[in-house]
């Protein structure tokens, strides 16, 4: 069953066109991930997913329901992390909202992102991925049917976006929410999605199954060098 | 961190309840509570009857009495209270001769209701005893401060008609009370064309008075002018206030001694100086004369003559003769 | 021992300066290197401060000022931020006043009194008005110009995350815009205190201004000081609560 059906979208800006007539279908409980050149259009599909902006033509179907405004089952986690300064991590995730559900369910989300400790700290005092997690536990505190993550992790060093990839994968997977990871990082695509699509020439240019991978560790890495060498030729048209 | 800010908060609380605290008790003290009485404002100027009336505290009691709640409103001179007066800002005018005049002449319309004694021993020109300045002939090429629009304009004016010197002759600056008072003290201007108490506070430090209102025929009488439909509409209320103003100023010359000390502590100034201010004049006021209106007319045609008017003011029709 | 040392001079150093200006300013009145008349020695102020004390003038004085000060900035403030605020928000509303309030901003104090004395008199209202005129305009430009930088990422993200405009307003807006507003209060208590001066020295017969116009008159050098000492320390006191205010509202700033 699918969650999100994008029909015929088409999106410009004046006479630029950025995506035309794009086709996809993003199935309940499955992860995604948008790959392609900066400037592409993989942010402006979603950000039309949720609702930020509006398709110049063409449907997209949320749920059964047509797209119409914010969509409010969905939330983004953005590029930069958005936090309110003058708010604590533990204000930052309560903010719509101070009822003893939600502050149950923020106490719940910092011990799950691992920043009990760090409830009452401002953002200024906090590491870049300790803010991605305050955001990430935020784009959850309204229990959403999608998660929309615009390339949440392009600032953190290496490791950091190691940790924080499991981190995302292992929610999203024990929660079975759906989510479209929107990056220019094809490694990243390869080792989190289940299906990579390419965003190229106002279209979709690709699509490419990323099962589970088995056998041995060197065996798997081969298979993901595999998968992401078919991805990047697409990209580049080779 | 969280603590200091408890004491930062408390601190910033405490002091805004105080400052509100300070804030009202000055909002009490700008308004009075009889609100019932009908309110006269009155503007003055420093040291004048009004002043002493408004110290000594009587005045305002009978005035409440009779139904009246006055207010007094202080000036630094009698151009500033000329434009109050003009605007209804205040009721009645305590000045010196001159300002009414320039006010008729710029088209006020205003009208003469009482008259004070003369005092033209008190008023003058300054000069420092150590300025060489001996004769009024002597002033030729010097520079003399006076304020436009009031009674030293035309003292001086007078003056230099005696000695025989025209405007031409000196250099003549128009300063503000406060302004001259400096330029003065401070030896930017030679002279300065004045009026008790500032002239006896500086008879009594190192300087004299060149001339006086009595060498050139220049009383100096104040008087008591409100606009004219005002005028028209409270007779009852001029003549009250011309009647206990009066009983104020008979308090003044029967009990001299008194009264000096009254004003040198409002005034803040020695009580030499106060005292040689009293001393020099007799304190009174009534109703308009044809004395004192025939005064005001020579400062009109005199100002006319110098140019100092552009119009042609006959005092006589803007004047109230109470009985 | 070594950190509340240096904590301890940078505490006193400041005022090293200051004390040590008071300190040559009397012995120079003193040993008259400096003529009493004009620059009266500061034991001397002092001493009037307690007599004008003692006669009741300068409480009451003060507390007249104060109160005109208070009224007046309570008004333009106010209004400023109130204009402000809608001038951020709102583009028609920018569109149909900003312009007119730049205009008026730029007119000085002084060139308004006489219109003030025709409009208002000399009551208190014209003093008040006075002040509030000094005081709308740096709160309104702040206001404008913090509303109108708030961030539209932080705005877009407000949005997609269900907030309503109330919301919007109270958890992003205004926090987002306070660090301005908050300069603007300080610059304002400052055009207060001028403010105040000239319309006490108009046609008053009380507050500071009043005793220090009446004082200039009289050439009472030692109350002239007074008044200055007391504007003085009034604008350090308002200026000092103003950045203890500053320090709650904007803790998150500091890392």
């Amino acid at each position: 069953m699918n969650l999100v059906e994008v029909k015929q979208v088409s999106k410009a800006y004046g006479k630029n066109t950025i995506l035309d007539t794009v086709d996809l279908n993003i199935q309940k409980g499955s992860f995604i991930a948008l790959v392609g050149m900066s400037g592409g259009g993989k942010s402006t599909l979603m950000r039309m997913i949720a609702g930020l902006e509006e398709a110049t033509s063409g449907v997209i179907v949320f749920n059964g329901h047509k797209v119409r405004g914010l969509n409010k089952e969905a939330r983004i986690m953005f590029q930069d992390d958005r936090l309110l300064p003058w708010m604590t991590v533990m204000e930052n995730l309560t903010f719509a909202n101070k009822s003893p559900e939600k502050l149950a369910k923020a106490k719940e989300l910092l011990e799950l992102t691992d920043l009990t400790e760090h409830y009452d700290k401002y953002p200024t005092a906090l590491s870049g991925g300790q803010r991605q997690r305050v955001a990430l536990a935020r784009a959850l505190m309204s229990e959403p049917k999608l998660l929309l993550l615009d390339e949440p992790l392009g600032a953190l060093d290496a490791l950091t976006r190691q940790k924080m990839q499991d981190l995302i994968l292992d929610i999203c997977q024990k929660q079975a929410i759906t989510t479209v990871l929107v990056t220019h990082d094809i490694a990243e695509a390869v080792r989190m999605a289940d299906k990579i699509y390419v965003i190229k020439d106002q279209g979709i240019s690709g699509r490419f199954d990323n099962p589970n991978y088995t056998g041995s560790a060197d065996e798997q890495r081969l298979q993901r060098d595999h998968t992401e060498q078919k991805v990047l030729d697409v990209i580049y048209g080779i | 961190m969280a603590k200091s800010h408890q004491l930062r908060k408390i601190f910033i609380v405490v002091f805004l309840i105080g400052w509100l605290f300070i804030a009202y008790f000055g909002w009490k003290q700008t308004t009075d509570t009889s609100s019932k009485l009908t309110t006269i404002t009155i503007g003055y100027q420093a040291g004048d009857e009004f002043d002493i009336a408004k110290t000594r505290g009587e005045f305002a009691k009978k005035m409440k009495k009779a139904g009246y709640k006055v207010k007094f409103k202080e000036f630094q001179n009698g151009s500033a209270e000329m434009q109050a007066l003009a605007t209804g800002a205040i009721d009645y005018a305590r000045t010196g001769d001159t300002p009414p005049v320039t006010a008729l002449a710029s088209g006020t319309n205003l009208t003469y209701v009482g008259a004070g004694g003369s005092k033209e021993q008190g008023t003058g020109i300054l000069v420092k005893t150590s300025s060489g300045i001996n004769s009024l002939s002597d002033l030729a090429g010097k520079k003399i401060a006076y304020t436009q629009g009031t009674s030293s304009q035309y003292l001086l004016l007078k003056a230099l008609q005696k000695a025989g010197l025209s405007t031409s002759d000196v250099e003549l600056v128009s300063l503000d009370q406060s302004a001259a008072a400096v330029a003065y003290e401070k030896g930017k201007v030679d002279a300065w064309a004045n009026w008790d108490p500032q002239t006896s506070r500086l008879e009594l430090n190192g300087s004299k008075l060149l001339v006086n209102g009595s060498d050139i025929s220049d009383n100096n009488r104040s008087y008591l002018v409100a606009s004219t439909s005002f005028a028209k509409s409270n007779k009852k209320v001029s003549k009250l206030i011309i009647k206990y103003l009066n009983q104020d100023m008979q308090w003044v010359n029967k009990n001299q001694t008194k009264a000096i000390k009254m004003m040198a502590k409002s005034l803040k100034l020695s009580t030499s100086v106060v005292s040689k201010m009293v001393k020099r004049r007799t304190y009174s006021f009534g109703y308009m004369t044809k004395t004192a209106v025939q005064e005001s007319q020579d400062i009109a045609n005199l100002f006319y003559e110098q140019g100092v008017i552009k119009k042609k003011v006959n005092v006589k029709s803007h004047v109230q003769y109470l009985k | 021992m070594k950190k509340a040392k240096t904590n301890f001079w940078t505490k006193v150093y400041p005022w090293i300066l200051p004390v040590a200006i008071i300190v040559f300013w009397q012995i120079a009145v003193q040993t008259k290197l400096i003529n009493s008349q004009y620059v009266p020695a500061p034991s001397a102020i002092v001493a009037q401060a307690i007599k004008s004390w003692q006669a009741g003038t300068l409480q009451k004085n003060i507390s007249i000022s104060l109160y005109r000060a208070t009224l007046g900035f309570i008004w333009g403030g106010g209004l400023g931020f109130f204009f402000g605020l809608f001038s951020g928000i709102s583009a028609l509303f920018r569109a149909t006043f900003d312009s007119t309030i730049q205009m008026l901003r730029n007119i000085p104090h002084m060139a308004l009194i006489p219109l003030i004395i025709l409009v208002l008199g000399i009551d208190e209202s014209a003093k008040i008005f006075l002040v509030a005129v000094g005081t709308f305009f740096p709160i309104y430009i702040n206001t404008y110009h913090g509303i109108s930088s708030v961030s539209e990422d932080l705005l877009e993200m407000g949005r997609s995350y269900d907030l309503t405009n109330w919301q919007l307003f109270t958890k992003i807006i205004f926090p987002g815009a306070l660090p301005t507003i908050l300069m603007g209060v300080r610059y304002s208590l400052g055009t207060m205190w001028v403010s105040l001066i000239v319309a006490e020295t108009v046609s008053a017969d009380s507050g500071i201004g009043y005793m220090s116009t009446n004082a200039q008159q009289f050439m009472n050098v030692k109350i002239i000081y007074l008044c200055i000492i007391i504007y003085a320390l009034l604008g350090k006191l308002s200026d000092f609560m103003a950045k203890q205010l500053e320090i709650i509202s904007l803790d998150w700033q500091k890392a």
